[in-house]
């Protein structure tokens, strides 16, 4: 048995040294004072320097984050209200119908979106700028919002409701002040998806940007390929620290929040 | 030829966070019989289970099976099958895959499993269940292809982890007359635990009763109702009437102000003990005419008899099993035989029991 | 009350018909026009006439089994250990933290480490071996893209292996499995829900991997959707392009189909 222990042990931990090496490998060069990821030549904080001073990249940084708060919010209301329409629909047929026109964005390759995107922008003759991205991130985060609170939405109690209106709360009170908070948790988790998406996205950023608009993720390709800039691991090193502070966050609140459904809420975090 | 089949020799378990299932546990079991491991949740009835199985390993102390010490065997290795409690029946399988398991594993031809798996469907009466998806069954057929899919494998011992507990009451009569029946009919050895002391009054050849990590008693249903060496084995099989009380001399006690005649013998004069006397023991009768005058308080229908609950002038609350009913408020009379007089000294092992009665009843052999 | 519903209702179906059924119409509508815009078959039979483009579809799914299968062969024991695990919670939290970390970061990371001079080649060096290429290879492709989709893999497992009742393991153990048996006939078929949406949580996306093959495999077209990625961003020919969309939704709608099949199960007569 102990045995059996060791060996889980030491697999996970090979597991988590190669899951990490990468990144540590980045955070480790950003301190030296070389040009590439080979050698480490002397301690320095030059390449931070130069990341502060690069006003295009924090000003793509900021655009990064304001574009994925506004995305999610738009897409966790209509995503919301989505869930609410599709959990109130009386004929089975109706909601499997829904349901599957939903998930085509979830199974879909990036690429396919991403080009379809494109086609469809042009064809409307939307212009590419912030305009068409934040439209085509609000489009592939609600499938995930509506997957987060429907499942809310079928587990809540109704009887909630006609109590509600045993008591003489009309539509609104009982939209407000019943359904919204019960399935608050479902619309907070999609919220964070939608965010997380976002945030992730390269492939079909890529597609729909045009010259005057560009998010971190495409910005850090665009300068990969044209090979090691130590500046990036610099950038690196900064959104992982981002990434603690934000997982450290929403571990605090969920924990806080839920202890007996841990383990789901740590799910949660996938995206 | 030996008839014992598993030993049990001085295991301790404790697990890793200091707590002591069990405590120094000995017993012997013979091959053939029918016994159940009764006693309360946490009483370590189930952790014996294990060890028996293989699923746990004693802290120390040795298994033996059929003479040969299996401690470190593995489960898989061991001629023992489990009936788990919630069945454990695989769900990605059917009736037949669940039952053929066993064979398949042993890499047994198929035209011995068919049969085989015929004969035990036969036997717990699933004749015809052979194609039926697991989810498709109710709990009482779930728990018989347990029993199939454990018995097909022909196992000298068979364990039953709490195994009625999860169907409901009429079906669980039913499933005790069978198992009963099953049991003698194959000729192999049962280990049924449970907390339930009906069910295993009812099935059992032998009883081993079990609380906080230690036998408290084992012997013949019989013999642990009409002879329970304390209070806890007398609170726990059955309802009881226990009763603080001094011994006078052998065969005369003390209790509720009385003295009475007694069947019990070698205890000092003036040791105290406890008195028990069972609820369908008691006679009620007139007033004049009993050993005891009680007050009736309250009582119940319980469909096959009365449970009437009675003071007696010293304040002792008496429970009395009657077919009869009485009006509440009446005096009556409780008329009782010595011999239904059980007097249990305190903290008495079962081994000290065994010795006393040995010894007096061996005195009495020398009158 | 109904008027809200509709309310409700309204900027969803419209997402739906904007954003879900008019791209697959405008993609599929521009797989069947040239740059005229009439209607013309001829996209489809350059793809199939042209062997470039068969081999690129026959490349594009092999890869993708080869990060599934190599994906699957990692994590399937680290998610079964994970299930054995005390502090789970923290186990799974640092599996899962990676994913966080842009996946353009990660892929930066292993130009470093798969260089000529990386880490891997220094490794190598310590046993006289080397340098070996193995940055802008398909050998890197493959390599990078597992690791990215490692904890994708590990999660659905863990959730799958974590509902097994342990009893059922016991069970076949009792029954007189072995460790090898009872994982063939018991636990891998059990925890296949969680193998399968693994599978396909990862099939798909490698599929689309087209800024790896840029920034690892070198910069060269081997999978269809660096082909896609190409004809609509460098050569400009959207209707080529949409066309291999096209191939490539309906290939992957057959390999859906496929894995999700159940199997028939034979009925035994006694």
């Amino acid at each position: 048995m102990r045995n059996r222990h060791l060996i889980a042990r030491v697999y996970l931990s090979l597991t988590l040294v190669l899951l990490y090496v990468p990144i540590f490998y980045l955070i480790y060069f950003s301190f030296s004072s070389g040009k590439n990821m080979n050698k480490f030549e002397h301690f320095t904080f030059a390449h931070y320097q130069t990341l502060f001073q690069d006003n295009r990249l924090l000003a793509i940084f900021l655009e990064t984050i304001l574009l994925a708060l506004l995305s999610s919010l738009i897409a966790t209301i209509i995503g919301t209200f989505g869930a609410i329409a599709i959990s109130g629909m009386k004929k089975e047929s109706h909601k499997k119908t829904t349901l599957a026109l939903n998930n085509v964005l979830m199974v879909s390759p990036d690429v396919i979106i991403g080009a379809s995107f494109l086609i469809f922008f042009t064809a409307l003759g939307i212009g590419l700028n912030f305009g068409s991205v934040l439209l085509s991130h609000i489009a592939f985060s609600i499938p995930i919002v509506v997957l987060m609170v429907l499942p809310r939405l079928n587990e809540m109690d109704m009887s909630l409701i006609d109590a509600a209106r045993d008591l003489g709360a009309n539509s609104w009170q009982v939209f407000s002040n019943v359904l919204i908070p019960a399935i608050m948790p479902g619309i907070f988790s999609g919220m964070f998806m939608a965010l997380t998406y976002s945030l992730d996205d390269f492939a079909v950023t890529f597609f729909v940007t045009g010259n005057g608009f560009s998010t971190l993720s495409v910005e850090i390709y665009s300068r990969a390929r044209q090979g090691i800039d130590l500046e990036i691991n610099a950038l690196s090193t900064v959104m992982f620290l981002f990434v603690l502070i934000l997982v450290g966050i929403y571990y605090f609140i969920t924990t806080k929040k839920s202890r007996r459904k841990n383990h789901r809420v740590i799910g949660g975090l996938v995206k | 030829m030996d008839m014992d089949i598993i030993k049990l020799k001085h295991i301790t378990k404790q697990y890793d966070d200091g707590f002591v299932a069990l405590k120094d546990i000995n017993l012997t079991i013979e091959s053939g019989k029918f016994y159940s491991l009764l006693g309360p949740s946490g009483s370590g009835k189930s952790t014996i289970l294990r060890i028996i199985a293989g699923f746990s390993q004693p802290t120390e102390g040795k298994v033996y099976f059929d003479g040969k010490d299996i401690t470190d065997l593995d489960a898989a290795k061991r001629h023992i099958n489990t009936v788990f409690q919630n069945y454990a029946l695989f769900p990605h399988l059917n009736v037949f895959e669940n039952v053929a398991f066993g064979l398949k594993i042993k890499k047994k031809p198929m035209n011995e499993i068919k049969p085989a798996v015929k004969d035990a469907l036969h036997m717990v009466r699933l004749d015809g269940y052979a194609n039926r998806e697991i989810s498709e069954l109710s709990g009482g057929q779930q728990q018989r292809v347990a029993i199939a899919r454990a018995i097909v494998n022909e196992p000298k011992v068979l364990l039953l982890d709490e195994s009625l507990s999860a169907l409901d009451k009429r079906l669980r009569k039913d499933m005790q007359f069978e198992l009963r029946a099953i049991q003698k009919k194959l000729g192999i050895t049962f280990i049924f635990v449970t907390h339930d002391q009906e069910e295993a009054l009812s099935m059992s050849d032998e009883i081993f009763v079990l609380n906080d990590g230690k036998i408290q008693q084992s012997g013949s249903p019989v013999a642990i109702y009409d002879e329970p060496v304390n209070d806890f084995v007398a609170r726990f099989i059955g309802d009881s009437n226990i009763l603080p009380g001094r011994m006078i001399k052998d065969y005369e006690v003390e209790f509720a102000n009385n003295k009475f005649k007694c069947a019990d013998g070698g205890i000092k004069p003036n040791e105290k003990v406890e008195v028990v006397i069972r609820p369908e023991d008691l006679d009620i009768v007139d007033p004049e005419k009993g050993k005891l005058v009680v007050t009736a308080q309250t009582q119940l229908f319980l469909g096959d008899h009365f449970e009437i609950k009675a003071i007696d002038a010293n304040e002792n609350e008496w429970l009395i099993h009657s077919t009869n009913g009485v009006k509440l408020g009446q005096r009556i009379g409780l008329f009782f035989d010595p011999e239904d007089i059980h007097v249990m000294r305190l903290n008495e092992s079962q081994e000290d029991f065994d010795a006393r009665i040995e010894k007096y009843e061996g005195d009495e052999n020398e009158d | 009350m109904r008027t809200r519903k509709a309310l409700f209702l309204i900027p969803y179906l419209l997402w739906i018909f904007l954003f879900v059924i008019l791209p697959i119409l405008l993609i599929l509508w521009y797989s069947f026009t040239d740059s005229n815009r009439s209607f013309t078959l001829n996209n489809y039979v350059v793809f199939f006439r042209n062997g470039t483009f068969l081999r690129m579809m026959i490349n594009s799914f092999w890869y993708a089994m080869l990060i599934t299968l190599l994906t699957l062969v990692i994590s399937y024991p680290a998610a079964y250990f994970l299930t054995k695990m005390k502090n789970q919670q923290l186990w799974l939290l640092l599996i899962i933290l990676p994913t966080w970390i842009n996946l353009l970061l990660k892929a930066y990371a292993f130009i470093g480490i798969l260089g000529n001079n990386g880490l891997v080649n220094q490794f190598l060096h310590l046993f006289g071996i080397g340098p070996v290429n193995i940055l802008f290879t398909d050998f890197a492709f493959i390599f990078v893209a597992t690791y990215i989709e490692i904890p994708f893999m590990i999660l659905p497992i863990f959730n799958a292996i974590k509902e097994i009742n342990p009893a059922v393991i016991q069970a076949s153990e009792d029954l007189g499995a072995s460790r090898w048996q009872t994982f063939r006939y018991v636990l891998w078929p059990l925890s296949r829900p969680g193998v399968e949406s693994g599978v396909q949580a990862i099939f798909i996306p490698s599929l689309s991997l087209f800024m790896l093959t840029r920034l690892i495999g070198g910069n060269r077209v081997i999978t269809l959707g660096t082909a896609i990625e190409e004809y609509f961003m460098t050569t400009m020919n959207w209707n080529m392009g949409a066309t291999i969309g096209v191939i490539l939704i309906v290939l992957m709608v057959i390999v859906m189909l496929i894995t999700s099949r159940k199997a028939r199960r034979k009925k035994v007569d006694l």
